[in-house]
């Protein structure tokens, strides 16, 4: 303990109020008389109760109608939101000193209550929020509270003063400031949700803290969203006006990028970006994001739970040509459970991965031959239906192939009936994917951690998992790290999954929308960052 | 004629409660549920969803919940549009597929049966192999096909229309979607007229008519119309209810927040109660349609009589 004052005032992370995150418009650069934005967010919100947002799209809105202790910037940084700022007074305290001219869209102050509603309401099993144990895990009680065991009231939050809001984790959360920027753990407007009941999230019924105000909402149509004047940074907020589009099909997507009604396509349709790219230099945008592609071994088959069918089968597959031929598309090649840009961890690789093919392949030719797997032997992959997944599948069923001699049944089916078949561990090999939710490496450690909820493999690394407690418990940040990084490789040694591809966000935004960076790997952009130029 | 509607509405009760009993169950049947997604909910989460939404009921106790919700026109809350009611989303849905199926419904009766005349009347002209064509065309193409070729051309070339959206009935946006259903319900309306009018021209009682000397016009406009309506009839049921089931791709083509739409995403997303609300509204548009359609036949045709 005597180290851990010392660390802790190395591990303080403090914000200033004069480092708001609001729009930067760079000097010389002339702004459009009209600031109106039509962004295409993907898929019509599920709800814009940010307790109950779940999906990208519902949490981009969320984000632009509510603001947490904390925000991510365009850039991807962590700034000041309602808190001011914040620092680590114990092991498992965490101390936020809110700001006094932090409104609600009404006009009443935003206060250290309102977060303690807002957390309590957020894990209440009543509320049902999909998130709740995703972030609940790291809050003193929250999930003893999601599985009904404790009351809200119990939970680590309390408010000292009007301005001042304590946290308590239940073991030391270094990267709480990155947590809390998440708008389920942000404030809700009591009065507002208990006046309105079920409707509270109608336009003319919310009331938010966000830079914007909800104007219209035609479900599957569009979302309407307003300047909010009572924002406490709203003389930075450049917008005055967002349409959010729920438009799914990317081709039409795109068909409406043409035709001038939309100045963001939220994702470019397989195999368009290079014809796109060459159409619209100016406009295509594409930079890597905390993502990552990856086939599941289900651990517990017969034939993958034999590591080195498992280690061959991933040795094969060559991930450069994946990258560049395949999906063709920016993507970057991953080897590890870990994705460039992460925090909290390095990167993690395979010696394999320099090594020339050939000799990847005799390798794996000889691993198959010790574990009695002859050529000719059936493997079964399963995807969701997607043109995108297919193309991937085809290249990796190609490479077992000419390369092993495996024969792939490939089997598509609905999205629901994958992710059915996945969480019960009735495949052998299946597709998969994972965003992060925070910028932390726990997020992909769940992956393949012992009994996650997201470990679909079904493997179980024991010394990995100590290695992720210690990491857990560790104060000293690079000690952390060593341990989160030793302990991703530990388990990636024993090839539990497949790591393929770091996910890039290849879309169309309009030349003329500025404040859109390269460096946001949430892939997260409040609209009070972004600008229209003039053109 | 009234009690013979008043019998067949209520003959359809049953029909009703069968399609939502098996819809029911094979919604229930289908892997995976509303609650599994690519994070997937931890044991607590999904205790506390299921009953917030009333699945964590024995399958026979959801479903009498259901009906005895649904004899109180209350079709249920939505798992996918966690803020709105079925009621809701079908309200705001139903004008919008209405509107752009019904317009395009009549125009498409008005072309396709003057089309037909025309063509039948003018049999093997150059009008006639206009009318075979589009008819053909019509039939051809898909409209996930025709659809993208019409937004290229009006939106994206000569940018007249939007290319897709929609706001509040303004016809701006309407039109390319009923351009779109209208050509495709144009072909077969009119091809149908065209073979059904040729056949009445060709009857003793119209050989009759023109052996008396009466003038074309008035023997198509008084005696061969009637009759060869019939057919024309019988296929605008069909034909209505399948511009329902077509709106699933209209609808994605020009993006419509109409009732396709609601299906597609209810049905992906294991969304329970949407989808059995909106197969009941299937259910219930396609028995009246279908009655109406028999109390056509009436009018049409004196030998029938109800």
């Amino acid at each position: 303990m005597k180290l851990s004052m010392k660390l802790i005032a190395g591990a303080v992370a403090l914000g200033f109020a004069a480092m708001s995150g609001a729009a930067v418009v760079p000097a010389g650069v002339k702004l459009a008389a009209k600031q109106e934005l039509i962004r295409n967010n993907g898929s019509e919100p599920e709800s814009l109760d940010p307790a109950l947002a779940e999906s990208v799209g519902a949490n981009n809105i969320a984000r632009d109608l509510f603001e947490g202790l904390t925000a991510n910037d365009a850039a991807g940084k962590i700034v000041p939101g309602v808190a001011e700022s914040w620092k680590q007074t114990d092991p498992t305290t965490w101390v936020f000193k809110l700001r006094k001219n932090a409104m609600w869209s009404n006009g009443t102050p935003v206060t250290a209550d309102d977060f303690v509603y807002g957390w309590q309401r957020f894990l209440d099993p009543k509320t049902a929020s999909p998130y709740a144990s995703t972030y609940g895990i790291f809050i003193l009680n929250g999930l003893a509270i999601t599985e009904g065991k404790k009351q809200p009231s119990e939970l680590g939050i309390k408010a000292i003063d009007k301005y001042t809001l304590e946290v308590k984790t239940e073991g030391p959360v270094g990267f709480m400031a990155d947590l809390v920027s998440n708008t389920q753990l942000g404030p809700v407007n009591k009065a507002a949700i208990e006046k309105f009941g079920k409707d509270w999230t109608k336009p003319g019924n919310l009331v938010g803290n966000g830079a914007y105000v909800l104007k219209d909402w035609q479900v599957n149509s569009k979302l309407v969203l307003e300047k909010n004047p009572k924002y406490w940074d709203a003389k930075a907020v450049v917008l005055n006006k967002v349409t959010y589009l729920p438009v799914e099909d990317g081709n039409t997507d795109v068909k409406l990028f043409q035709s001038g009604e939309n100045d963001w396509v939220y994702q470019l349709p397989p195999g368009t970006y290079d014809q796109l790219k060459t159409e619209f230099p100016k406009d295509i945008r594409n930079a890597p994001m905390l993502g990552l592609r990856y086939y599941s071994f289900n651990n517990t088959d017969p034939l993958m739970k034999d590591i080195r069918v498992r280690k061959a089968l991933s040795m094969v597959i060559d991930r450069d040509i994946l990258a560049s031929k395949v999906t063709a598309d920016g993507q970057v090649p991953a080897y590890g459970v870990v994705v460039k840009g992460t925090a909290g961890a390095d990167v993690t690789a395979y010696d394999w991965a320099k090594w020339p093919m050939a000799k990847r392949v005799a390798e794996a030719k000889k691993l198959l031959a010790q574990a009695g797997v002859k050529p000719g032997t059936k493997i079964k992959f399963s995807y969701n239906t997607s043109e995108y997944h297919k193309k991937m599948a085809i290249f990796a069923a190609s490479e077992w192939k000419t390369k092993l001699g495996l024969d792939t049944e490939m089997e598509n089916m609905e999205f629901k009936v994958l992710l059915k078949k996945r969480h019960d561990g009735d495949f052998q090999i299946a597709r998969n994917g994972w965003v992060a939710d925070y910028n932390d490496v726990t997020t992909f450690l769940t992956l393949v951690q012992c009994d996650s909820d997201q470990n679909d493999n079904k493997n179980c690394n024991k010394k990995g998992d100590e290695l992720i407690k210690q990491a857990s418990t560790t104060l000293d940040p690079v000690k952390r790290k060593t341990l989160m990084t030793q302990a991703a490789k530990v388990i990636m040694d024993d090839y539990p999954m497949l790591p393929l591809l770091q996910y890039t966000v290849p879309r169309l935004v309009k030349s003329y929308v500025g404040g859109y960076t390269k460096t946001n790997s949430m892939d997260r952009f409040r609209d009070k960052d972004l600008y229209i130029i003039q053109h | 004629m009234w009690s013979y509607a008043l019998r067949r509405i209520l003959s359809t009760i049953p029909t009703i409660l069968v399609v939502i009993t098996v819809c029911y169950l094979m919604l229930h049947l289908t892997p995976g549920g509303p609650f599994d997604s690519e994070r997937k909910v931890s044991a607590a989460v999904l205790a506390n969803l299921q009953a917030k939404y009333h699945l964590d009921m024995p399958l026979w106790k959801q479903y009498l919940y259901y009906l005895n919700n649904l004899l109180h026109g209350d079709l249920g809350a939505s798992f996918r549009y966690a803020d709105w009611s079925v009621n809701d989303l079908v309200a705001r849905a139903l004008p919008v597929s209405l509107s752009i199926g019904g317009i395009s419904m009549i125009i498409s009766i008005v072309i396709g049966v003057a089309l037909g005349i025309v063509a039948a009347l003018k049999q093997n002209s150059l009008v006639d192999y206009f009318v075979m064509l589009l008819g053909n065309v019509g039939s051809a193409f898909p409209s996930f096909v025709i659809g993208p070729v019409l937004i290229l051309v009006f939106a994206i070339w000569v940018k007249w229309f939007p290319a897709g959206g929609w706001d509040e009935f303004s016809p701006k946006y309407m039109i390319l979607p009923i351009v779109l259903l209208t050509f495709i319900n144009v072909s077969t309306i009119g091809r149908v007229m065209r073979g059904s009018l040729i056949e009445v021209m060709n009857t003793n009682f119209i050989r009759t008519a023109r052996a008396k000397g009466l003038p074309l016009r008035t023997i198509v406009m008084r005696h061969a119309i009637r009759p060869a309506l019939l057919p024309v009839v019988s296929v605008l049921g069909p034909l209505a209810i399948s511009s329902i089931t077509a709106a699933i791709v209209t609808e994605t083509v020009f993006s419509l927040p109409g009732i396709g739409k609601l299906i597609v995403n209810g049905a992906g997303n294991r969304d329970y109660t949407l989808v059995l609300g909106l197969v009941v509204l299937v259910t219930v548009l396609a028995v009246v349609l279908n009655l109406l359609v028999d109390l056509a036949y009436a009018i049409l045709d004196p030998k029938i009589r109800y």
